[in-house]
């Protein structure tokens, strides 16, 4: 289920976590939730981990990013879309981005919090601190 | 003392006033939103009919295919 990213060097900007951890992270958040159809950890814009194909991830979540942005008027800091086929989410905290799809009437307060302690897990986790 | 028919008819009224109010909150509720947070918390809706909004429903609805593509 989960991309492997590892070989992946272009995906690794300086200074960000192992694609491993990143993937721990995510299959962790995609464990707490029955709710939750997938998602993507990204440092920079570059996919660290996807639940699928890194690639169609990596450019779906920058253009929800660019999105926000552009929206904001400056980089924003959560975005939260809800259509008819579910529900669309964008966090960026820690210096790294998230992104994850959840079935339609998910408490969103709830993922939102799930994502902010992903990554902040991922940036407290040992090969981070090292790396940095 | 309040006649027995008026009890019930104000029962059936109150529970008709809940399901009413149920309804309209599901109708809300499923009507499509985009939401966005700049830093220190201050969001703002983009509702579809808006440029910004409209970006950002095509972005959304990218990002639920590759969640769509995982499953298959």
């Amino acid at each position: 289920m989960f991309a492997d990213v590892t070989a992946n060097q272009r995906s690794a900007p300086e200074g960000a976590p192992p694609s491993a951890a990143a993937r721990a992270a995510l299959e962790r958040f995609t464990g707490l939730s029955r709710d939750i159809r997938g998602g993507a950890v990204l440092a920079s814009g570059r996919v660290l981990a996807a639940t699928g194909d890194a690639s169609a991830w990596e450019a779906a979540a920058r253009e929800l990013i660019a999105a926000a942005d552009a929206a904001a008027g400056e980089s924003a800091a959560e975005a939260h879309v809800a259509t008819e086929s579910g529900e669309a989410f964008m966090l960026r905290a820690d210096g790294l981005e998230m992104v994850a799809v959840a079935d339609r009437f998910t408490l969103a307060s709830l993922v939102l919090a799930d994502m902010r302690a992903t990554l902040r897990e991922l940036r407290a986790a040992p090969a981070v601190r090292e790396a940095a | 003392m309040q006649k027995p028919h008026r009890f019930v008819i104000d029962r059936v009224a109150g529970y008709a006033d809940e399901a009413a109010a149920y309804l309209r909150r599901r109708r809300l509720t499923r009507k499509p939103s985009a939401r966005v947070y700049a830093p220190g918390c201050r969001g703002a809706s983009y509702p579809a009919e808006t440029e910004a909004g409209e970006r950002l429903f095509q972005a959304a609805a990218k990002l639920i295919d590759a969640a769509r593509r995982d499953s298959q």
